[in-house]
């Protein structure tokens, strides 16, 4: 009389049984590695580490107990990537970096694998299914986990150049209705637009009758750029006030000429203490020294 | 009445021409002619044209804001434009290689000071603390 064989059992169910066998062991392993990078860190609390272990496992253990076979688009399967973007979020926001997060998934991967080579009823074929379903959910997470670090490099991008674009455009209100742009470095037609934008917004905004505009930090001058300039001061008009240009240095005056640039239609002086004094004129401010 | 177009006398022998969702610029001969007929029955000397509604000017407006002007500049008066939108002086600024031949100011209220200066009245007082 012959027994009859086991039945074969399914690749998700070789893996909740190596967990719940293993659960203690492979839970203390993951902590262990948990505090080695984060906790040393200080990227985590050794309770938080603790607590984002256990619930690890619990939804794997929930995804392989939810269908035979993976299905991506199953809510275990969501909730489990989910777990990994606000891990990955988490610690990125104070401070961690993404080698360190990968390397972590890449770990709990391995422990799998690891706690697999002590089952001796697991054939080839079976290990083989294993390897290729953990390194399928380990992809995908992995890939989760590259996108919320892209996502969050890019805010961080767009914050840098917004403030970049403040930085780069302090127009000052420095009297009722008078503002001051200086101009610093090169007047391109992204920047120009950029510029004026603000600009002009502003004059709406402060209802300014003045624009001072200084390019005693402009260091050279082409067609295009005079171009963008003579466009600026135009559209400053348009809107009812004055530009005045200050600052251009000889050599600066001297390419103009060279260009066959005509500023004759535009007003100039050659500081901004001068274009200054222009502004007030114009709004009939007069500034007296005070005795005593 | 001009269809797409108010007309209000404000005083200082000014009148403010509000445009309208219905005004068609290109189509400049359906307004000059009534619109002058009645600047010079209101024997207006100044124009404020007020775009605060404008979003946008573009080539065919800004042609008929420049033809509406040298219709005043023959009769006498001065049209100053009034109110146009940050995005339509730059949307402008990128399309005109001149400076505009009419007067800019930055809302009615200026554009009458403007008118004043012009007229030789200023009543306007220096600004600033």
């Amino acid at each position: 009389m012959t027994t009859p064989a086991p039945a074969r059992r399914t690749t998700n169910q070789i893996l909740i049984d190596l967990l719940m066998l293993n659960v203690g062991k492979i839970s203390t392993i993951i902590e262990q590695q948990g505090h080695s990078i984060f906790g040393q860190a200080n990227l985590l609390s050794k309770e938080e580490i603790n607590d984002y272990s256990l619930e690890f496992l619990e939804l794997v253990v929930m995804l392989l107990q939810s269908a035979t076979h993976m299905d991506r688009r199953s809510a275990e399967f969501n909730a489990l990537r989910k777990f990994f973007t606000t891990f990955s979020q988490q610690i990125q926001a104070r401070g961690s970096n993404l080698d360190e997060f990968v390397r972590y998934i890449q770990f709990l991967q391995r422990v799998f694998l690891d706690n697999l080579e002590a089952d001796a009823t697991v054939d080839f074929a079976q290990s083989r299914e294993i390897l290729l379903l953990l390194a399928s959910i380990f992809n995908d997470i992995i890939l989760d986990v590259f996108h919320v670090y892209l996502e969050e490099k890019e805010r961080t991008i767009q914050a840098q150049q917004e403030e970049l674009r403040q930085t780069s455009t302090p127009i000052t209100e420095i009297w009722d209705g008078v503002l001051t742009l200086p101009i610093i470095g090169t007047l391109d037609s992204t920047r120009t637009m950029m510029v004026m934008e603000h600009l002009l917004s502003r004059i709406e905004a402060e209802r300014a009758r003045v624009v001072v505009i200084d390019v005693t930090g402009v260091m050279a001058i082409d067609s295009q750029v005079s171009h963008h300039l003579i466009q600026m001061i135009r559209a400053v008009g348009l809107m009812g006030a004055d530009a005045v240009l200050t600052g251009i240095r000889p050599e600066i005056a001297r390419s103009l000429t060279s260009l066959n640039i005509d500023l004759g239609m535009v007003t100039t002086r050659a500081t901004l203490s001068e274009g200054l004094k222009e502004a007030f004129r114009r709004l009939r401010v007069e500034v007296r020294q005070g005795n005593g | 009445m001009i269809p797409g177009i108010h007309l209000t006398p404000i005083g200082d022998d000014s009148v403010l021409l509000e445009p309208g969702d219905g005004l068609d610029p290109t189509d400049p001969n359906a307004y000059l002619v009534p619109l002058l007929a009645f600047l010079q029955k209101k024997r207006a000397r100044f124009l404020i044209y007020d775009l605060k509604n404008v979003a946008l000017i573009d080539r065919v407006y800004y042609e008929w804001m420049t033809a509406m002007n040298s219709l005043c500049l023959i009769s006498g008066i001065r049209m100053v434009v009034a109110n146009i939108r940050p995005y339509a002086a730059f949307a402008l600024s990128q399309l005109i290689s001149d400076d505009p031949p009419f007067a800019c100011a930055l809302d009615v209220d200026s554009a009458r000071q403007a008118i004043s200066r012009l007229a030789g009245s200023d009543t306007g007082t220096g600004t600033g603390p």
